[in-house]
């Protein structure tokens, strides 16, 4: 295939309109084989490290994904591009089943979709120049046929993201940490992709040089009307960037809706606790605010607890149902809720009404295995796969 | 409990640590001498919390490493005066800082795994503290180590004892240092990026934590943090370091309420806020540190400053302003626009 | 707080304003600075003023020179015995310095400095031709298991664990035992073999850990073919460490090639000077006669140290810890 056919179909297929559906993934779970054996390895458990999510991207758009360390956002974002083989599940980006892509397929289909990493100075090789990283992916995908319009590309790529073209001959430590990630947002549209997955874009970066990359891939957006997924801890960079942001929990969504509602009518626990955590530069709101402490650290992927992953913290636990049944995300009636806005409770509408109060909940530390609240079962099982959801 | 509103700043009283013009260059061999930190002074009354703000590089680590004489001699000099209780810290002998470390003034670090010894049980380096400064026997002094991991919040204590650093998750080990920092009630207690390491969920529980224990305990605390939101929450006063200078210096409501310095109104128009309406643009702060200029003949924020004059390039802003309040800029904000 | 925003809103904007202008001038100045400078220019540059890679330098050179011009600077042929004459069996097994002999001669009555001299040639050939062909095929076993990884990497490993379960200079001696006729080539295979596993081993372990790497999969997101990014990204970037430890090595050879040398494995030919042959045929003279011994074990000693010197500088210097 030449070059010229490439832009041409990438083009093409582009020309469809914003707002349809750009990635569909369903089902998708990442769960890791722990081993254990001295000679042979024996499979003794799966870390679930990303455990049944279903969402879709449209056109245009930037999705949110936001949670803690070890909540599978970061497995997810790999998983929806390929670069962490999904265990189950698919990922239908245009049309086509990336997750069941492989080899040279999976190779020439990904200048459609673009990776931007967390550490601009370890995911750029020290040993290439800018010019040679940027112009390796046009190379991969047969771009660079045309010497004087390559040419001309690098000088537009190093313009786009605010760097001169004289950079383009230094290498990367002869760069600050902001300017590196400019080359890594570079690196990733050279090769003129539809989607890109960010993975913690700023938080490798000095506060006063966050905002000036989340702005310039707000610009890059507006400008080639790319569609982002961004994956982040910091629920006010995600926020101010998304379109819908979701929440995961322990390798699952949790909720997901449009990223102003989610601010002003969060219906799950997990995500109410989440916001009322995160510090507020202003004292007086600091002073008055109503925190939601969540007692205890975040369950083993390894050994998630049964029914809701969430109930072993949650303030608003009940008796019934959340330790049995494991919730699936469902559209609520709640007051101020839209049809977008799912969320994975069974008791999202009585804890939204002021109907269920929270408690206390004795703290339990992630490797005790067994936990101290009332329990009617004392089974040591596993729980079983939740059922594929159709 | 974690509502709980601090008490304004206690004003009155003689400080408890006085830092007074704080020099500390790095020097290697066959590179240029650098200074991390550049003449740097500020009080810490007893009960108070005061906080130093600033970007990596800043030199706001390197303040606390310099206090509590923890820096590598070789290469490096460290001037000026840190007077804690009448003596000055920096002059002290090698021996007598061992004697003061964790006894009178204790450290918090970022990273707890790495601050805990990997081979001893939790129980044996809680206990280590106080064999060492307050001539306790380890039997003696296992209870009162229950007794700390329970204040600290820790679950089941007295099993933990027993825990290794690897067996605990990292808000229970950052809860373990602050146990341990504890063990001596230390009059001070200086807590360097406590949180960062840590998630959103787990660094509230930390800070409600340490809220309270400044609260029950009456301890001086210096948090070290590049989060304005950390020191929102927690800090009396707030010092704003750049470049190795501190360059504004505020109580909690008034710095919040009316930042004068470019810098400061600079960092809080920088970051996106949960509480501010979605959709504005955030203004971020042009360059990064690698522009900055020296401060003996300028003011090193001036080629980032949107605010700078010509006089910002040509002389060294001068301090203007006392311990409570002041400012380093030779045309703030809300001036002369 | 409300009330301070009203007056403070229309200052903003233009301070904004004015800050976005700022932005593109100020990150263009500074990224348009003098650059192009590549790690390894950089890594030299530290070098340079390094003293004790500057004397582990001048050493090695010094004798590279030495072994270059050897044939022209001997003032014989080492082959010669122009000193046959002065040996007395009985008295004076070995001839003394004497004029236009500095060092004296050998107990053939051959000149010694014209024999160190022209050593050196053989020594340094041995111990560099060693290293490179070990260098050469420990990187090419390295490449493969840290390329393919898996069940490859398995079975190669497991080759390079028994080779480096045998002690080195016995690996080394059966191999060279094994020659039906001992030449300074069995002698550069045997020491060469030795090498092999050192660097499979530490090369595999370097390319796994570029596999791991963020650089890697942002190739691999990028869609990079394979081949590209294990010769592109992995290998060059694992090859530091190695390369380090060949000039390591080199000191090694040299000693491994003397002491085979000394137990009679080596060129049993004596016409054709070696250190470690010089060595073994000063043996029967150590009591009396100890400078026989001494000038080449003297001569190894200094080019190891050389070669050892400038190994731990360049290790010193591609250590990312010590960069800025």
């Amino acid at each position: 295939m030449t070059g010229s056919t490439g832009v041409d179909t990438a083009r093409a297929r582009r020309t469809a309109a914003p707002g349809e559906v750009l990635v569909e993934v369903s089902g998708l779970e990442v769960h890791f084989p722990i081993k254990s054996g001295i000679i042979f390895d024996r499979t003794v458990g799966h870390v679930r490290a990303v455990d049944g999510v279903d969402l879709t991207i449209r056109r245009g758009e930037t999705y949110g994904l936001v949670g803690e360390s070890g909540c599978g956002k970061s497995t997810l974002g790999k998983a929806i591009l390929n670069l962490e083989p999904p265990t189950a599940g698919s990922v239908v980006f245009d049309g086509v089943d990336i997750a069941s892509l492989r080899g040279e397929d999976l190779r020439t289909e990904r200048k459609r979709f673009q990776m931007v990493f967390q550490d601009p100075m370890s995911s750029l090789d020290p040993r290439q120049t800018v010019e040679a990283l940027l112009l390796e992916g046009m190379r991969a995908h047969g771009l660079d046929t045309d010497k004087s319009a390559t040419h001309a590309r690098l000088r537009e790529l190093m313009s786009a993201v605010g760097l001169p073209p004289a950079g383009l001959k230094k290498y990367p430590h002869e760069f600050s940490g902001g300017q590196r990630q400019r080359i890594g947002i570079a690196r990733a549209l050279s090769v003129g992709p539809d989607l890109i997955v960010a993975d913690e874009p700023v938080s490798a970066l000095d506060v006063s040089i966050q905002a000036q990359v989340i702005n310039l891939l707000q610009d890059l957006q507006d400008e080639l009307g790319l569609t982002y997924l961004v994956v982040a801890h910091d629920l006010a960079v995600v926020r101010h960037i998304s379109d819908r942001i979701g929440v995961m929990y322990l390798g699952g969504l949790v909720e997901e809706s449009e990223a102003g509602e989610l601010y002003d009518v969060p219906l799950h626990p997990y995500t109410r606790a989440l916001m009322s955590a995160v510090p507020v530069p202003d004292p007086t709101l600091e002073d008055t605010r109503q925190q939601i402490l969540l007692t205890g650290d975040l369950p083993s992927p390894a050994n998630p607890p049964t029914g809701c992953r969430f109930h072993t913290r949650c303030p608003w636990r009940q008796e019934t149902r959340c330790d049995t049944e494991r919730p699936e995300l469902r559209v609520v009636e709640v007051d101020g809720a839209s049809e977008g806005h799912r969320v994975a409770c069974h008791f999202a509408e009585q804890i939204a009404s002021g109907e269920i109060e929270p408690h206390e909940v004795a703290p339990q530390t992630a490797e005790e295995p067994s936990w101290g609240g009332p329990r009617d079962d004392g089974s040591p099982f596993l729980a079983p796969d939740g059922p594929p959801v159709p | 409990m974690s509502t709980q509103p601090i008490q304004p700043a206690v004003r009155h009283g003689e400080p408890l640590l006085a830092v007074r013009d704080l020099r500390v260059t790095f020097g290697r061999r066959g590179e240029e001498p650098f200074r991390a930190v550049d003449g740097v002074s500020f009080d810490v009354r007893p009960g108070q919390t005061v906080g130093l703000v600033g970007e990596s590089g800043c030199g706001k680590s390197v303040t606390s490493l310099a206090i509590m004489g923890l820096l590598p001699t070789r290469g490096n000099t460290v001037e000026g005066t840190a007077v804690f209780d009448g003596e000055d810290l920096l002059s002290l002998s090698a021996q007598q800082m061992r004697d003061r470390r964790g006894a009178d003034i204790a450290m918090i670090f970022q990273d707890p795994l790495s601050s805990l010894n990997p081979v001893i049980q939790i129980g044996r380096q809680v206990t280590e503290v106080m064999e060492r400064h307050q001539g306790l026997s380890r039997k003696e002094a296992m209870p009162k180590a229950a007794e700390l991991l329970e204040r600290v919040g820790i679950p089941d204590p007295r099993a933990r004892l027993a825990n290794y650093p690897h067996q605990l998750s990292g808000g229970m080990r950052q809860r373990a240092l602050i146990a341990m920092a504890l063990a001596c009630q230390p009059r001070l207690l200086i807590a360097d990026e406590p949180t960062t390491a840590l998630d959103v969920t787990i660094q509230a529980q930390i800070l409600a934590l340490l809220k309270d224990l400044v609260v029950e305990t009456g301890t001086a605390m210096v948090m070290i943090t590049h989060d304005l939101g950390v020191v929102a929450g927690l800090c009396d006063e707030v010092n704003v370091l750049y470049g190795g200078k501190i360059v504004e210096r505020g109580t909690r409501h008034g710095l919040f309420a009316r930042p004068r310095h470019p810098y400061t109104v600079g960092l809080l128009d920088s970051i996106p806020r949960l509480d501010a309406p979605r959709g504005e643009a955030l203004s971020p702060i042009p360059g990064s540190v690698a522009d900055n200029l020296p401060w003996d003949s300028a003011c090193a924020f001036a080629p980032r400053c949107s605010n700078a004059l010509d006089v910002c390039v040509e002389k060294t802003p001068a301090w203007e302003g006392d311990d409570v309040v002041g400012l380093r800029c030779f045309n703030p904000m809300g001036v002369s626009r | 707080m409300s009330d301070q925003s009203p007056q403070q809103t229309p200052a903003r904007t233009s301070y904004a304003d004015r800050r976005k202008q700022r932005l593109d001038a100020l990150a263009r100045a500074s990224a348009d600075e003098e650059g192009g400078v590549s790690l390894i220019v950089s890594a030299w540059r530290r070098l340079r003023r390094n003293p004790v890679f500057l004397v582990g330098l001048a050493i090695t050179i010094t004798f590279v020179v030495l072994a270059v011009i050897a044939p022209w600077l001997a003032p014989y042929d080492p082959a010669a015995r122009p000193l046959l004459d002065d040996i007395r069996p009985q008295t004076n097994p070995v001839p003394g310095p004497e004029p236009g002999h500095p060092l004296g001669g050998d107990d053939k009555g051959r000149d010694l400095l014209s024999r160190l001299l022209v050593g050196s040639q053989q020594t340094l050939m041995v111990g560099v031709l060693a290293t490179l062909f070990g260098l050469l095929g420990g990187v090419t076993l390295g490449t493969v298991a840290g390329a393919f990884a898996g069940w490859v990497d398995s079975l190669v490993m497991r080759v390079v664990d028994v080779m480096l379960s045998i002690p080195s200079l016995l690996l080394a001696f059966t191999i060279a035992a094994l020659a039906s006729r001992p030449s300074q080539w069995t002698l550069i295979i045997a020491i060469a073999t030795v090498q092999v596993p050192i660097f499979a081993r530490l090369l595999r372990g370097s390319m796994l850990g570029q596999r791991a790497s963020d650089h890697v999969l942002a190739a691999r997101s990028l869609g990079v073919k394979p081949h590209a990014i294990v010769f592109r990204h992995m290998l060059p970037n694992a090859l530091g460490p190695v390369i380090v430890q060949a000039t390591l090595v080199l000191a090694v050879a040299i000693i491994d090639a003397a002491a085979l040398s000394f137990l009679g494995l080596g060129n049993p030919d004596d016409r054709r000077p070696e250190w470690g042959q010089m060595l073994g045929a000063a043996q029967p003279y150590l009591g009396q006669e100890p400078h026989l011994a001494f000038y080449p074990a003297a001569c190894i000693i200094v080019v190891a140290l050389g070669f050892t010197l400038m190994g731990e500088s360049l290790r010193e210097a591609l250590d990312p810890k010590t960069r800025r």
